[in-house]
Parts: structure tokens; sequence; C-alpha cells
């Protein structure tokens, strides 16, 4: 039989004519949300950099292009991202292979271990590691000088090198995460078969097992790339002491030294066109060097593959896991405890100095619990939002399948390739008053627009796969059975992707709860998010109370997390 | 009950013709089993008749009322239609349990709750699955699932029941009780059921009449199942339809020959067209039979008892033909030894013009 698709286009047109088409007025409404949510910032960024007062202007593009600030922000931008895909996949992959396939010990706690620093906000990370090895301040640097009477500081993390570092600790999950799972999916007869046909141990995994999960390093390491890109938070708290700048950082810069006039974002704008420049070409890089075959040898079902019997590095390799989880989880994290209970930045870890009042005072400070507030309204509304917008656009494409999907498809996920720092400069431009009159400028609106054109692929990609494996016959069979197009959508197919909506939801309202990146170019005064209140509580000095704040939402995450993680594993079947 | 008129159906997607002018009707109170390889059309005739998708010509009627007619522009929506289905895939909602599956084609019709609860079960005991009523369909096998899915269209009194290769995933046992069951619901409902398949066996097993489509979507031949294994209307019919042998015609030396890698006189008389050569003669392996005295040889390659018959490959010539011989005959007369030598006389011999370019064959 032939297989058919565009089924629900079909049911559309055949009870046509008398009702309003609820299908093409699906198709509509996704079409204008993505135009006002996605293309107009977009648009608007382009627009500003190449044109002034309605006629084409290049010279400001060029004068940024050359300006030598840019250029060498553009050169660290690319060093940072590269270094930080190569070590973060090596490492994702080397602990993925060790956790999924060897025989370690407490595997299944390692796994959920394993997890923490995806959790973990990087930019928290970078400001743990600065205040242990700040290259004039560290206090593990002050600790190891006073013991090995040394001249100078021995380890500088306000460096490349150290922004690297952070970055490698908390995006090799990325890759971590999707290498584990195409390893747990992965038929084991097709190492066995090469066992069987006389291949050693080592020549398996190089010649079956790396290759038959390219698909997944590649995808995890593109995600690393293209966050590392557009990364806001590590590279500022750890580079501007030294004057280091990215792309990102840089077009922060130029907007707050100007103070937040119409010219600094238009440089910021063209700033950004470099910025999606850089991005573009590392995609294209990254589609040439790891072109990824398709195989079907990963099902869908889970089975025991056989594991390697490391013998006598089980205890070195074991020991060395857990040491990367102290480094990059425990570390920072005690780092921040102990630091947010300081009378004092700077003052010596000793228990005379300890207090509770930087608590007492991040909370007093109206400031703290409206941030708390605002984070937690942005989060939820955005994700509630991008849920049912997400499910919208990924039913449009996948079922309707009207003319012109291609580009529905293209335009929602192409936020997810836009550096969070570009689209809120596309958002300021396209939502402070010169279109329709319609300003949200310093409302906690514009935060709100930038988070749900940032989040709706995520939403978008995991409907998508959802609404895949619901064959169109189920649809079809209700409808046979008596129920109208609505019914049928109401009653099959919404509650069978019902659990993908859920998750989805999660996938944004998390990152969005320690966003940075965007909104630290769109808060208000009285607009802050837990992530700018953190920074900007650094950023004037006062470090403890940054730590003690930085703690608080560490709880918050944690115990999110954990709420999450029970609400999905109680969902059964479907 | 009520008849299913196809009228002049065409379909196409994009470039590539589905259907084209295409006609059958179903009589009434009757099982018909349409028949054809994969990809002819069946199932896009069953998703028209369903109203899933919208033919570009023609009518579609079932007992008095059009469902369809591309003329007057009627199309009645799927879930007016009236119609119950077994899919192919079962379809079959994962989210609700057996009994909620069941139940969903009546709740949607507003039927009384007492009502619903008995038709279900009873249903349910139809295909053997009342035990099974709690159960989500991922705790099912493959078979369970399609009995569900034929319980669902049975719980509703359709006008027709279509059915596209619903018994695919039973096994031997349980398909020909399934192929009995449907026969038997069939008498108590006096319904109309179409029934899809390619597999002709289970089609001669529970068919009142058969319709055979052609790869290219044509209706090659409607009638009941002895006409169409005793007079197959073409080639395509008598090939699809059960196994056979197929040997080209020659003229050699002034006579007709079979094209058996050599030439092999044939011995019988044949229509006054096919005297000139240039045809294929059809025969299936039960009409051709072992005798000592017919001039046409055959080595016996391998023999397989099959239980109620015996199986042979014979050469003639260079060419190999399947025989089958069955158990009276083998009783009265003994069976042919491997590597012997027989005489074989063909009953019931057909004549088709010659494929082009299987000359050479």
């Amino acid at each position: 039989m032939k297989k058919i698709g565009g089924v629900s286009a079909e049911l559309a047109a055949v009870d046509g004519r008398k009702r309003l088409n609820m299908d093409k007025v699906m198709t509509a409404v996704c079409f204008v949300l993505l135009m006002i949510i996605v293309v107009i910032p977009i648009v608007m960024i382009i627009y500003n950099a190449f044109f002034y007062e309605g006629k084409l202007e290049v010279g400001m593009f060029v004068e940024q292009l050359t300006e030598p600030n840019n250029l060498g922000a553009m050169w660290n931008t690319l060093k940072i991202a590269i270094f930080t895909t190569i070590l973060g996949t090596i490492m994702g992959v080397f602990y993925a292979w060790l956790l999924g396939r060897s025989d370690i010990p407490a595997k299944g706690l390692m796994r959920a271990l394993f997890n923490i620093p995806y959790m973990f906000p990087p930019f928290l990370g970078a400001m743990a590691w600065d205040m242990m090895f700040n290259g004039r301040s560290g206090y593990i640097n002050k600790w190891l000088v006073n013991l090995f009477g040394l001249s100078s500081m021995p380890i500088n993390i306000n460096s490349v090198g150290g922004i690297v570092f952070v970055e490698v600790s908390y995006y090799f999950p990325f890759v971590f995460m999707q290498v584990v799972s195409a390893l747990e999916r992965m038929d084991p007869t097709l190492e066995e078969s090469a066992r069987i046909a006389g291949a050693k141990q080592r020549q398996v995994i190089w010649k079956i097992t790396l290759p038959l999960v390219k698909p997944a390093i590649s995808a995890g390491a593109l995600l690393i790339l293209t966050t590392s890109l557009a990364h806001f938070g590590v590279p500022a708290i750890l580079g501007y002491a030294k004057r280091i700048y990215t792309l990102p950082t840089r077009i922060y810069e130029v907007i707050y030294n100007s103070g937040g006039s119409f010219d600094g974002i238009r440089q910021g704008a063209a700033i950004s066109v470099m910025l999606v420049v850089v991005v573009a070409l590392a995609l294209i890089l990254q589609n040439r060097i790891l072109s990824s075959g398709s195989y079907d040898i990963i099902k869908g079902k889970s089975m025991r593959p056989t594991l390697i019997k490391l013998r006598g590095a089980k205890i070195p390799l074991f020991l060395l896991a857990i040491f990367t989880l102290v480094m990059i989880v425990i570390v920072p994290l005690v780092m921040i405890v102990l630091i947010s209970f300081l009378k004092a930045y700077g003052l010596p870890l000793e228990f005379k100095n300890f207090t509770f009042a930087q608590y007492e005072k991040v909370f007093s400070a109206n400031g703290t619990i409206a941030s708390i507030r605002n984070s937690l309204f942005v989060s939820i509304t955005a994700g509630i939002i991008c849920m049912f917008l997400g499910t919208l656009v990924a039913y449009v494409v996948q079922k309707i399948k009207p003319k012109g999907k291609g580009v529905l498809e293209v335009i929602s996920m192409l936020p997810y390739a836009i550096p969070g720092t570009v689209l809120s400069i596309g958002v300021i431009l396209a939502w402070s008053g010169r279109i329709a009159g319609i300003n949200l400028y310093n409302t906690i609106w514009i935060i709100l627009v930038a988070y749900l054109a940032r989040y709706l692929s995520f939403s978008m990609k995991t409907s998508s796969a959802a609404l895949l494996q619901v064959h169109s016959s189920l649809e079809e069979a209700a409808r046979v059975c008596g129920a109208s197009h609505t019914e049928g959508l109401a009653d099959i197919t919404l509650p069978l992707i019902r659990p993908a909506m859920v998750s989805g939801f999660f996938l944004i309202f998390l990152p969005a709860m320690r966003e940075v990146t965007t909104s630290i170019l769109l808060y208000g005064p009285y607009t802050r998010t837990l992530g700018v209140q953190i920074y900007s509580l650094r950023d004037a000095g006062m470090i403890p109370q940054a730590a003690a704040l930085a703690t608080v939402a560490i709880g918050i995450i944690i115990v999110l997390n954990t709420i999450v993680t029970k609400l999905t594993k109680d969902k059964k079947g479907v | 009950m009520a008849n299913v008129r196809f009228d002049d159906i065409t379909f196409r997607y994009g470039a590539n013709t589905v259907l084209e002018h295409f006609s059958l009707e179903v009589e009434s109170g009757k099982i018909v089993c349409l028949v054809g390889p994969s990809g002819c059309g069946k199932t896009t005739l069953v998703r028209a008749l369903l109203g899933l998708i919208k033919p570009e010509t023609g009518s579609i009627t079932v007992g008095d009322r059009v469902l369809f007619d591309a003329k007057k522009r009627v199309n009645v929506p799927a879930e007016k239609r009236n119609i119950g289905i077994v899919f192919q895939d079962y379809a079959v909602w994962p989210h609700m349990t057996v009994l909620e599956n069941v139940c969903y084609p009546l709740k949607k019709q507003r039927r009384p709750k007492e009502e619903i609860k008995q038709r279900a079960k009873r249903a349910l005991e139809q295909v053997h699955m009342t035990e099974y009523a709690n159960h989500l369909p991922n705790q099912l096998s493959g078979g369970q699932q399609q009995r569900v899915a034929i319980a669902r269209a049975l719980v509703v009194d359709s006008d027709v029941l279509v059915m596209d290769e619903p018994i695919t995933n039973l096994d031997a046992k349980l398909r020909e009780e399934m192929l009995l069951e449907i026969r038997m619901i069939q008498k108590r409902l006096n319904a109309t059921i179409l029934y899809i398949t390619h597999d002709q066996q289970s089609a001669l097993q529970l068919c009142d009449k058969m319709a055979i489509m052609e790869q290219d979507g044509t209706l090659c031949q409607y009638g009941t199942d002895e006409d169409i294994i005793l007079h197959p209307a073409n080639r395509f019919t008598f090939e699809f339809i059960g196994v056979s042998n197929f040997i080209p015609l020659k003229q050699d030396a002034g006579q007709l020959a079979l094209d058996c890698g050599e030439m092999i006189p044939y011995p019988d008389a044949v229509p006054q067209e096919v005297q000139g050569g240039g045809y294929e003669l059809g025969i299936r392996p039960n009409d051709i039979v072992f005798d000592g005295a017919s001039p046409l040889r055959a080595r016996v390659d391998s023999r397989v008892f099959l239980g109620s018959e015996y199986n042979y490959f014979l050469s003639i010539g260079k060419k190999q033909i399947r025989v089958q011989q069955s158990m009276l005959d083998a009783r009265t007369k003994g069976v042919a030894e491997e590597g012997e030598t027989v005489g074989v006389r063909f009953l019931n011999a057909r004549f088709y013009p010659l494929k082009k370019g299987a000359e050479t064959a």
C-alpha cells in the first residue's frame, strides 16, 4: 500500500466549505505569531545595522567591523568556542562510554551525578572559579602562594584558557547525555558480531561503536558550539577583569557604555551581525566536518548491551570520574556557599568571619524578592506559551503540511542558531516604540517576548518528535468512529502527546529560570531576573551577597529539578 | 445492510494516478474480497469510501445514500458516513484501555450508558477479548490489538464494514477462527463486508464474491471465487490467484512446440489462433497428471509430501514445472520417484499472448 501523507489536510478538504476551516486557521495563526515573535526582531537587526533613517548607510557597519576591539572579540569568541567544543566533546564521549558501556562501579548513582553539571548555571560556576583562582585575589591562589612561598599567583582563571575550562566543565553534558542514550539504544549484536568476526575490543570501539554513535556526538557537539559562541555569563565574569571580550560581552559593553542610547543599540546590532555570521560559518564548518549519516541501527527499545571489563583500570577510572565531579560540582558549590557566609569578601575563610548577615541583606533588599518573582513569572509564562505554540507549529508542520511548511519549520528553528544576545537586540529594536507604537522596553513583557523567540524551538522539537510517533491512522480511526476533526484532536492526538508537551514545558522553564544572556540586555529598573540580580550584585562588588543569592538560586533549581524528575517518572506507558 | 457503489472514481497523488475511472459495485449483505498486489490502490479506494481522501471524479453510494459525488459537490464528512473500519495497522488508541477503545464509537453516538456497556461487552466476547477489557494496548500482542480493532468496528451497526488486511498478524489457528467469526458476524448482522487483502488464500476461504485489481489500479475481474479460479478473465488473474506454470509456445519445423530450452513438440490440440505460436501456455500444478501413454516426457527432480497432496518439481527439457498430485490420484496410480522419467498430460491448459520481452526467456 502507498503511504499517505498530509492526511489531515485531506480531512479538512473533506469537511471544508461549510465550516470555518480549522486547519487553515491554525496554519495562519502559526505564520502570524512566528512573524511577530521571530521574524520581526531579526529583520530589525539587519535593517538597523545597514540602514539609518531609511537610507542605506554601511559606514557604521564597516567602522564596527574594522574596530580592533571587535575583531579581537571575534577572534576570542572563535578560539573559546572551538576549544570548548573539541574538549567538551572528548570529555562527553569519554564519560558517556565509561558510564554507558564499562563495568564501572555505582553506575546508577554516577549517571545521576553526571547530570548535575547540566543543571548548574555556568555563570555561577564561573563566579566560583573566579573566587578560587582569580589572578589577583583568588582564595586558592593566595593559599598556594603562602604555602609554597611563590612570588606570583600560580593560576590565572581570568584568561581565555580559564574561560574554556569553565565552559567545558558545564557544557560537556550536552555530548554526554546524547551519547549515553545512543549507546543504550544501540543494538548490542552489532558489536557482538564484530567480536565474532575477529575484531579486538579496542578495534570494536574505534571501528564499530564510535562510528555508530557519531550522529549523537555530532548533535551534542553542535549544541556546545552554538551555546558557547552565544554565551555571555562565563566570559563576562571571567573576562572583564582582564579586558578579554567575546562578541556577546562586547555587545553588552557597547550598549552599556552608551547608556542604552539608540546609537549604542545600532552599534550592538552591527556587532550582532558579525556574531550571526560567525555562528553561521561555524554551523557550516561543523556540517562539513561531521556530516552525519543517519543510521537505522539504533533501536527505539532498550536492550542490555554487553559491558566492557575495565579490569585493572577500574578503580583509577572510577576515582577519575569522582574527581571530575568533585571539581566541577562540589568544589564550586562549596566555594559559593562558603563565600555567602563571609562578612566581607577577601577575609580569610575562618569560622570567626562567618555570618548570616549577607542573606539578611540580600532578602531585605526589595530587588531580590522581585527578581525571583520576575524570573518565576517569565519562565512559567514563556514555558506555557511555548508549550502550546510549539505544539501548534509542530502539528501544522507534521500533520497539516501546508504549502510553505518548510519556511515555517526554518523560522521556528532559527532562534536556536541565533545567540540570545543578538535576539535581545532585535527585540529591543522591534518593541521599543518603532513598530505600531508598541513600547515594551523596560517592562517584563520585552523579556517574555525574547524568551518566547529563544525557547520556542525547544518545545517545537519535543512535540514534533511526539507527533511523529502518533500515526495518522489513529486520528482517522476516531473520525470514522464518529468524531469530528476537533474531537479527534482533543480525544486522540492531544492526550497522546501530552507527556511530550509537559516535558517541553520544563525544558524551557528550567533554563529560563537561571537565564542571564538574554535578560542582561533587556532588564529595566523593576524587571531584573534572578540571573541579572546575581550578576549585578557581583558587578557592584557585593560578592558575598551575590554568593548568597546564588546559593538560593541553586537551591531553587535543585528543588525544581527534583520535582520534574519525580513528575516525569510517574508517567507510564504511552 | 446496504450495497456500496463506486462509480467512475479517479484519484491522483500529484502526478501519480492511483485510480482512473474505477467502478465497482459491492452487493448488499455479501462478503466481497478486494484482492490485488501491494500498491494497486486497494487502500486508496477504501480511504475514499471512508471519506479520508477526496477523489477527483465519480461518486460513492452506500444503499441509497450518496456519500460522495464530484459533480453534485456532495461530500459527507468521515464521521457521518457510518462505516466500520479495521485498519491495517489496527489504529488502536494507545492511551485508552481495550474497553475504552471499544466504547468510543458508541460514546460519539451519544448512546445511553447501559447500552454502551452491553454492546461493548458483546463485541469483546465476539473477539474473545473479554478478559483483557482493562488492559492498555501496549500490554497486548499484535494479534490481540487487531482483535480490539475488529471489536471496535463491530460495536456499532454500520451499513458497511471495511476490513483492511485485518488478520495478517494472527497465527494460523486464530486466523481460521477469526475468518469463521467474521463469517458468523456477517450472517448475524447481515452486514455488507468489504474485505481487503493480498492473501488470496483467506480471500477464497471467506468471500462470496471476489474483485481482482491489477497493479495499475484497474478492476480486472469481479465474480464468485469459483468463477475466478475456473474462468480467469486474463493472464493476470490466472497468475495472481493460485500457483501457475508458464511455457512459451513456438512454431518449430512446421509444428507447434513448447520452448523449454529445447523444442518439444506439443501433442494436444490448440485453438486456431494459437497455432502460429507467439503464445504462452499457462497451467496449474493440479491440472497436470501423470500418464505413461503421453508422448510428453518429463524427469522428476524432487517430490515433497504436503499432507493432503504431493508436490513435484519436474523438468521438461530445461524448464522446471510444478505439479501437484492429489492423495486420491497417488493412491490409485502410485507416486513417481525422484530421477524417474514420466509421461505427463496437460489438462485444462490456457493460452495467453506472449508478453513482449518474455520471448527469450
